[in-house]
């Protein structure tokens, strides 16, 4: 049995936007449970009153128009991973599912969700953050769109306002010469919270096969959240993905970790297996260019 | 407000009830329905052990509040088989040894059903992959898969 709070249970999402205009504080979106439900147990959620958002159905969709991947909020893992719109240049989301959690908890967990946590454990942002992907946020009052990097501002933190509900992400389609990949390490292999995670994307010059555009973001670049390893990426743009390289970017990627210890793991652990977290996921997207990059 | 009208589908029978907003689908199940098959483990989301079907999905209902479950059509373990007549994967699970401690049984069938409904032909790979959010702490999971895979077999034969 969980602690009291009460619910509100909104119809349809006019009536919860005046809901939420009208109850500024003490409310908490909910959207399945996978994760709040265990927040709630731990004490961590103060809000008395949740809102439930699981009955808008309408915003859990994939959609590719006019060269845009649109991503509802209320999406599932599982519903993200089986969607037709999502083809093999999008197995970066299957990585992800792959590594989430049970199917109990992929059947379940939002991406809206996910993003929302907004801590160092959620899968899906630092994909989002190599995709280069936005936010749509809506209020009574209209629509706003932030880019992934300024939504979440800080660990358990987002820039979305009292009165605002996510209501997508949104990405470029990916081009040709280009790939995305994810990797973690966690204790368990079917439920993980990562100890870390890492996501790559790359683009090659067909021609040269010199690397146009990298991006790299990791959960432990800030001792926060998901952040890009900027320093890291300039390092190899324009470069071939030789053994050389890959080495440089190593030693540059340990000097943008902030790497802690906690409960899950330990400070030295999390030394040790960053490169190797990195250079995993790096091969795997590299593979997904089909050529044998790595020289 | 604290208080709501949940109806819902459990076992194909249609139920309507008054729950308050804390309450979970496990709660409801086990202690408003008298459905005591499934079981709570570590209520966190972690063991699987309280696992049931809601429309057609492995969920945990420890982490399924009952109001969100409104509308729904529930399959826990207690419509799976009877006593004069197993369900093949509860055949095969006694066959192959499948259980020891048996609390982990009712979310594992219910896991290996929601995969055969789906792919009536898994290999290993594909059982492993359903049943590897549900804890087992017995029997090292090889006897599981091989009943899993039998039931299948068996249920093809038919």
């Amino acid at each position: 049995m969980l602690r009291r709070f009460d619910m509100y249970v909104p119809e349809n999402i006019d009536e919860l936007l005046s809901y939420l205009d009208d109850h500024q504080s003490g409310v908490q979106l909910i959207a399945n449970g996978s994760d709040l439900i265990n927040r709630i147990q731990r004490r961590q959620i103060e809000a008395r009153i949740l809102v439930d958002l699981s009955g808008l159905t309408e915003f859990n969709y994939v959609k590719k128009e006019n060269g845009t991947i649109r991503i509802g909020a209320l999406t599932t893992i599982q519903d993200l991973i089986s969607s037709s719109v999502l083809g093999r240049h999008y197995d970066v989301f299957r990585d992800v599912a792959s590594k989430f959690g049970g199917p109990a908890i992929v059947n379940v967990a939002t991406v809206g969700g996910n993003i929302c946590a907004a801590s160092s454990s959620e899968d899906l942002i630092p994909v989002l953050l190599v995709l280069g992907a936005r936010v749509r946020v809506r209020s009574k009052k209209g629509e706003r769109v932030l880019g992934i990097e300024d939504f979440l501002t800080g660990k358990r933190q987002t820039a979305i306002l009292p009165n605002e509900i996510l209501i997508e992400t949104m990405f470029n389609e990916l081009e040709d010469q280009s790939a995305c990949a994810f990797e973690k390490i966690g204790m368990r292999n079917s439920l993980i919270i990562a100890f870390l995670n890492c996501s790559v994307f790359l683009k090659v010059s067909k021609e040269s096969k010199r690397i146009e555009e990298i991006k790299i973001a990791m959960n432990r670049i800030s001792e926060k959240i998901p952040s890009r390893a900027t320093k890291t990426e300039a390092a190899l743009r324009g470069n071939l993905l030789t053994k050389e390289q890959v080495e440089n970017a190593i030693t540059s990627l340990k000097s943008e970790l902030r790497l802690t210890s906690d409960f899950r793991t330990s400070k030295e652990y999390r030394q040790d297996v960053a490169p190797v977290l990195f250079k995993r996921t790096l091969i795997k997207c590299s593979e997904r260019l089909g050529d044998k990059l790595l020289v | 407000m604290s208080k709501h009208l949940l109806k819902f589908t459990v076992n194909g029978r249609d139920h309507a009830l008054v729950v308050e907003s804390h309450e979970r689908l496990l709660d409801v199940l086990r202690d408003r329905l008298g459905l005591k098959g499934t079981k709570e483990g570590c209520s966190t989301g972690d063991c699987g052990i309280c696992g049931v079907i809601m429309d057609g999905k492995l969920v945990n209902s420890c982490l399924v509040l009952a109001i969100q479950a409104r509308n729904k059509k529930i399959t826990t373990i207690e419509a799976i088989g009877t006593a004069q007549n197993l369900h093949p994967l509860q055949r095969e699970f006694i066959k192959f040894n499948a259980a020891q401690c048996g609390f982990c049984i009712p979310a594992m069938i219910l896991a290996s059903k929601n995969l055969l409904d789906h792919n009536p032909s898994p290999t290993d790979e594909e059982i492993k992959e359903a049943i590897r959010g549900t804890l087992c702490r017995c029997t090292g999971y090889q006897s599981i898969v091989r009943a899993v895979k039998a039931a299948a077999l068996e249920m093809k034969k038919r």
